[in-house]
């Protein structure tokens, strides 16, 4: 069975997507899909069946006559020996995806080191062990950075896949959609919880203030500490969660939407109606960051310079809301 | 063993389908067994020449194409079936006068002299 299909796709791969090849294309499954049961279920052997099933298909040149597209065969075999797409294999794809996932891991990590870095600071603030933290906060700053100059650059190595036309073949665009089942709920779950501390980091500060056990310095620290772990955390759980389900979906939509060559999911993506937007969102995130770290390095104001990372949550939901269009295909 | 042209036969598969959807609608790989067993066999349609010849009648209005699951009771798999329209009819008319005329000029021509 997996033999017809693969032999279906293969002669539909280069035809233009249109309603009626996609109805063609349905329509002789379900013959061969019958022809190939019925086989089967008279005691024929597998291969007797496939080798039938092939051998009475014929051949596209007709149908491209009927469904009048003789001149986008042509046109379709031309741009093949033109502009020739890179063929991503299995492997390859597979190993991008494992990159990726280390890569959500590293950047997570990355940013909740940032985030918490000045924990050291607030908890040994007052001690003899002042110094030492101020240090521990630099070295955790400078892991952070290595971390991100680290991923970078291994990140490089794909660059190709944004550069250059790929094309992956039907196993491998159905391996990662399965894959992106798999994992989908997990990443769900993860990003929730992820919003879920983030936004429930100040709830530890208000039992102990209700509590009436918020004048001592060390309990008044310690809360401090626990809301940024929180932060750093969810962001941490976010951002893994985000560049794992971007990797899935660069894959899924890096086949030429026009042709039939296989599965073509269009990721969702945000466009500005102004382009100038388009070009100040996509440095969002990082001018946020930069604006954290540097207002908090001025100021040592670390208990409530996080409070940059909800507003400017908000601030993008809003922006994308208001300005922004979501394409779909 | 002789085999048979498509080249001949191209213009009697319309006929051929036309035939069979007559006696009740019909979907694609059952329509092809049919022919196949009405000709003992000796002629099997290409399923690219089955789903054009459908494409090209339909849009001359021979036939209609509707969705429905094989067994009354809705089970089974959902399948596009092909129905016979009134021109349909007609056209079938047509063709097998045409071929009766061909048939018997053709005729004249053949023989067992070898």
């Amino acid at each position: 069975m997996e033999t017809i299909k693969k032999y279906l796709e293969a002669m539909f791969a280069n035809l233009p997507r249109t309603p009626e090849v996609v109805k063609a294309k349905d329509e002789l499954w379900q013959m061969m899909e019958d022809k190939y049961n019925e086989m089967i279920s008279e005691g024929r052997s597998e291969n007797e069946a496939v080798g039938t099933v092939i051998s009475e298909f014929g051949n596209l040149d007709e149908l491209a006559e009927t469904l009048g597209l003789e001149q986008a065969v042509e046109e379709s075999h031309e741009l093949m020996e033109t502009t020739p797409r890179r063929q991503l294999c299995m492997d390859e794809v597979r190993d991008f995806l494992h990159a990726q996932m280390a890569r959500g891991v590293m950047l997570g990590l990355g940013v909740m080191l940032c985030i918490t870095c000045s924990v050291w600071v607030i908890m040994l603030s007052g001690t003899f062990l002042e110094g030492i933290g101020v240090l521990l906060m630099f070295i955790q700053v400078a892991l952070a950075v290595g971390l991100f100059l680290f991923s970078a650059k291994r990140n490089a190595a794909w660059k190709y896949l944004d550069k250059e036309p790929c094309q992956a073949d039907f196993a491998t665009t159905e391996y990662v959609a399965s894959e992106k089942d798999r994992y989908h709920k997990g990443l769900i779950g993860q990003r929730s919880l992820g919003i879920i501390l983030c936004a429930t980091s100040w709830v530890p500060a208000l039992v102990f203030d209700t509590m009436g056990l918020t004048n001592h310095f060390i309990i008044d620290n310690l809360i401090a500490a626990v809301l940024l772990l929180m932060v750093g955390i969810g962001v941490a759980m976010i951002i893994n969660s985000s560049i794992v389900r971007a990797s899935f979906e660069k894959i899924l939509k890096i086949n030429d939407e026009k042709t039939m060559s296989s599965r073509y999911v269009e990721a969702q993506k945000v466009l500005y109606e102004n382009p100038r937007l388009n070009d100040i969102m996509s440095v969002y995130w990082p001018t946020v960051t930069c604006i954290y770290l540097s207002y908090s390095f001025l100021t040592f104001n670390w208990g409530s310079s996080w409070f940059i990372w909800p507003i400017a949550g908000i601030m993008h939901s809003m922006i994308k809301r208001r300005m922004g269009m979501v394409k779909q295909g | 063993m002789v085999e048979i042209s498509s080249d001949v036969i191209r213009g009697y598969n319309d006929t051929m389908i036309l035939y069979i959807l007559r006696q009740a609608p019909s979907y694609g790989y059952e329509i092809s067994k049919q022919i196949k067993q009405l000709s003992d066999g000796k002629y099997i349609i290409k399923e690219t020449t089955l789903y054009s010849a459908f494409t090209r009648m339909e849009k001359n209005g021979y036939i209609e194409s509707f969705t429905a699951a094989p067994e009354a009771d809705g089970s089974g798999k959902r399948r596009t079936y092909y129905r016979i329209t009134g021109i349909g009819q007609q056209y079938y008319n047509e063709k097998c006068e045409e071929w009766n005329l061909t048939k018997e000029v053709v005729e004249h021509f053949i023989t067992a002299d070898k």
